[in-house]
């Protein structure tokens, strides 16, 4: 109120662009001081590693994403990874030797996306069936992890497993443009899902208001868990290029997978109550997380530092979405 | 149980009660004992307030009406503390004050209750009673003993007796509202406004509530009443106030006065019909019939048919399973028992597709909860219902999604400045009318509407009373559940009567009265 009206309307400009392009802004403030302080951040070279090495974990973001648009987590996509990954592996292993290396990585990569995908139906079943809300999805997906790990664990007997297939299309997979491409045209793909059909508009105004979805006659148990299915689906696509990178595979793969894919979309700016959000912000999320983690490893940033600076700014990003939240809700008070 | 005088708190209260009664009230009946002065409060855009006087006297019952928007919610806000006015003076017993929050305005005597209550459901009626104020004993420890024997004390003397270990969240609508009233008797409040108060009780608690507003009167508390329902106000109020667009138009005695008078006050115009007319234009077409329904484990044996172009009204008391009866039928919640015939042929719906498959829908009785997704676009919300109905290939089309939805946003006169304002910002009424236009973009048949017209202005409840009967008019059915019963008894061809989930009867024509109502939801 004492400020004066210029000064005033300069300020409510810039919080109205922090609020809506806080991420873009972080993103790019990070490549200009990882380029001041490092010249071989900004090279071509570099910039396609940085996205070759996203893509991975990109691709399970993706999956997140639509669960947390209807207001849902999803806990168990970290384990379904590692076992994803085993049994691809195994299966490379066993039928993927000289030539028959193509056909076998058809056949690892199609039964991978099923186990996923019943993995991830099962979650919506059992979250349905308790018309669970994000606390119950929580605990649920929580339950499915420890479950999950567990069999990855029984299924190689604690093992680790080296790969000994034969190159083909199952390394292709994680080199080159290839991670790249499937990442950004899967985006793509989810992206005018969730923008432009009305499954996508379905699965946002769940989130939105889930009871109002329902009384909309919306069918809010089918969507939730196609919706855990498709999380599902691209934890498979994930373990396969990661698997494909390091050609073996641990039934501890996916550890951690979970949280830093949660951290990824909710730094990109999805809420974690769902509703608001998308894949656009995804991918900004992802490429903030991935661009922070190189800068500071081409940089020279001690690895344990390097933790202080990844958990800053997820803080920073929560604390963001907050006082976004604040300000709707002081203007909604009005 | 300790003795009143043993109690710090609550004698200091009653003494004081009972020092107004003897002196003040006699020798100075028209002594103000509030004084709202020039009160102006603006927001961006808006004048909320303009230059409003308005003033209270020592122990009346001092109706404020106006339609939603007109100001009053922020009158209130003005008088405990929570919005500071732009400018004017609050004089309270002849001696002006400021309030900077509801703190200072409580120490002054004053205490609003609002319509959402104000409790914690977890914690027990003593515990919200005495919230913030808790005594503590000798090593600093919450004196349980204490807390509770006050907590009875307070609720003994407004004539009810409770346990106040009860949670919050176990109490009736209406028992909440006395929680409410003993919180603020308990910090001596002189001055108690209720905002809305009878929103959401049946009738018997109504009268009950009004007896211990009465009661209060005697003890010479001052209460400002603030509603919608305005036989009401004029049956428990001595004077009433009229704000509209933010400027006071005028306080009457309320035996003075007429509801036409204070309406067309309200309005700004005279307002010849509260209930529009309209031909009858029934068909002999039955597009609705319910076989037996039992539901929700209460409502046993349900059965009524419902006609094309008519409107059928469901009466009954608040819980007595109309809702849950509704809600069965369109397959939000499952069936336990009987059939539900659609144009004659025996349906199974299993959820609110089906339903919606079926040509119904439902507008639900709280808008807020599951009516809208509040910061959602107004035309997000609309078109939710029907997504197909705007697809070129898989593909929502948004140009044909702006035509749609600028076409009902103009039917139904939605007052936004545009679609893509999200709802949480539009008025009440402009809020009903958007879930109602969810349905009729979805173009169903049967449109069954509860509490169609709760917590919105008698401007908007006129326009959707005029929107119904342009859709019976073209020949869509509609079934209304109202807890006001003028308006089931203005609004319907034919009204069934549901009293502990049992249907009590049916009446038509001119059987349609009060009194037969009444005396089946009732017994």
């Amino acid at each position: 109120m004492s400020l004066k009206p210029g000064i005033h309307n300069f300020r409510t400009k810039i919080t109205k662009i922090l609020r809506s392009q806080g991420v873009l802004i972080g993103l790019v403030l990070i490549i200009i001081l990882a380029s001041i302080l490092e010249r071989s951040f900004l090279t071509v070279s570099n910039l396609l590693n940085i996205l070759r090495q996203a893509s991975a974990l990109g691709i399970l973001c993706l999956g997140v994403t639509f669960v947390m648009m209807t207001g849902g987590m999803d806990l168990s996509v970290g384990s379904t990874v590692s076992l994803c990954a085993v049994v691809a592996v195994s299966i490379m292993n066993k039928y993927g030797q000289g030539t028959a290396s193509n056909s076998a990585a058809l056949l690892a990569i199609f039964t991978v996306l099923a186990i996923a995908f019943f993995i991830g139906v099962t979650n919506g079943l059992l979250i349905v069936l308790f018309n669970g809300r994000l606390g119950e999805t929580f605990i649920i997906t929580y339950g499915m992890q420890i479950v999950i790990a567990a069999l990855a664990l029984l299924f190689t007997g604690g093992q680790f497993i080296a790969g000994t297939f034969g190159t083909g299309l199952y390394q292709w997979m994680s080199t080159g443009f290839a991670p790249i491409i499937l990442f950004l045209s899967l985006a793509l793909i989810m992206h005018i899902v969730l923008a432009y059909t009305p499954f996508g508009r379905q699965i946002s105004f769940i989130g939105a208001n889930m009871d109002c979805a329902r009384m909309s006659g919306i069918k809010v148990s089918g969507i939730r868990i196609l919706v855990y299915g498709i999380c599902g689906m691209c934890a498979a696509l994930t373990s396969i290029i990661v698997t494909s990178r390091v050609y073996s595979a641990s039934p501890l793969q996916g550890n951690g997978y979970e949280l830093d894919a949660i951290a990824a979309v909710m730094v990109g700016g999805t809420s974690q109550t769902g509703g608001t959000g998308g894949i656009i912000n995804t991918i900004l999320g992802v490429l903030v997380l991935g661009v922070l983690g190189n800068a500071l490893n081409v940089i020279g940033v001690d690895a344990n530092a390097q933790l202080l600076f990844r958990g800053a700014i997820i803080l920073v990003a929560v604390g963001l979405d907050m006082w976004n939240k604040s300000i709707s809700l002081k203007e909604s008070a009005k | 149980m300790r003795p009143l005088s043993s109690n710090p708190r609550l004698p200091h209260g009653f003494s004081t009660f009972v020092k107004q009664k003897t002196s003040k009230r006699e020798t100075s009946v028209e002594k103000y004992i509030l004084e709202m002065r020039d009160i102006t409060k603006t927001f961006p855009g808006v004048k909320a307030l303009d230059k409003v006087s308005f003033a209270v006297k020592q122990g009346e019952i001092h109706g404020l009406v106006g339609e939603n928007g007109a100001g009053k919610s922020t009158l209130m806000k003005v008088l405990n503390g929570v919005l500071v006015p732009d400018s004017g003076t609050i004089v309270v017993d002849g001696v002006p004050v400021t309030f900077r929050n509801a703190k200072q305005a409580q120490a002054c005597g004053i205490s609003l209750i609002y319509q959402e209550f104000n409790l914690v459901n977890t914690l027990s009626v003593a515990e919200n009673i005495y919230l913030g104020f808790l005594q503590t004993g000798r090593a600093k420890f919450i004196d349980w003993t204490r807390v509770r024997a006050d907590a009875a004390h307070l609720l003994e003397n407004l004539g009810f007796d409770f346990n106040v270990r009860e949670k919050v969240q176990n109490l009736s609508v209406a028992e909440k509202q006395l929680v409410e009233i003993a919180k603020a008797l308990s910090v001596n409040a002189r001055i108690i406004a209720m905002d809305e108060p009878t929103s959401s009780i049946t009738k018997k608690e109504i009268d009950k509530l009004f007896s211990i507003i009465r009661r209060l009167k005697e003890r010479g508390i001052t209460i400002i009443y603030i509603s919608h329902k305005l036989d009401e106000v004029m049956a428990i109020c001595d004077s009433v106030t009229v704000l509209r667009d933010g400027h006071i138009i005028d306080t009457k005695i309320a035996t003075e006065t007429s509801s036409a008078e204070i309406i067309s006050k309200m309005v700004g115009r005279p307002v010849d019909m509260k209930y529009p007319r309209r031909p009858p234009i029934i068909h002999d077409e039955i597009v609705l019939e319910v076989r037996k329904v039992s539901c929700a484990g209460f409502v046993k044996d349900i059965s009524f048919s419902l006609k094309k172009g008519e409107v059928l009204g469901i009466a009954g008391l608040v819980g007595s399973g109309r809702t849950e009866l509704v809600e069965a039928i369109f397959g939000a919640r499952p069936l336990q028992g009987g059939d539900v015939y659609i144009h004659g042929r025996r349906t199974s719906i299993r959820n609110t597709a089906d339903g919606k498959r079926y040509s119904m829908g439902l507008v639900t009785e709280d808008r807020k909860e599951t009516g809208l997704a509040l910061h959602y676009s107004l035309a997000d919300n609309i078109v939710i219902t029907n997504l197909q109905k705007l697809c070129s290939g898989i593909f929502v089309n948004k140009k044909l999604m702006q035509a749609n939805v600028d076409q009902y946003v103009q039917e139904l006169g939605i007052k936004t400045p545009s679609s893509r304002q999200a709802v949480m910002y539009l008025s009440g009424g402009n809020q009903q009318k958007a879930v109602l236009a969810k349905w009729l973009f979805s173009e169903v048949e049967i449109l069954i509407l509860d509490e169609p017209t709760r917590g919105i202005d008698v401007g908007a409840k006129y326009e959707i009373y005029l929107l119904m009967n342009d859709l019976v008019k073209k020949g869509k059915s509609i079934i209304m559940i109202s807890s006001e019963l003028p308006e089931v008894l203005g609004m319907s061809d034919r009204v069934i009567v549901i009293n502990e989930g049992r249907k009590k009867g049916e009446l038509c024509g001119d059987a349609i009265s009060p009194e037969a109502v009444m005396s089946m939801a009732i017994q």
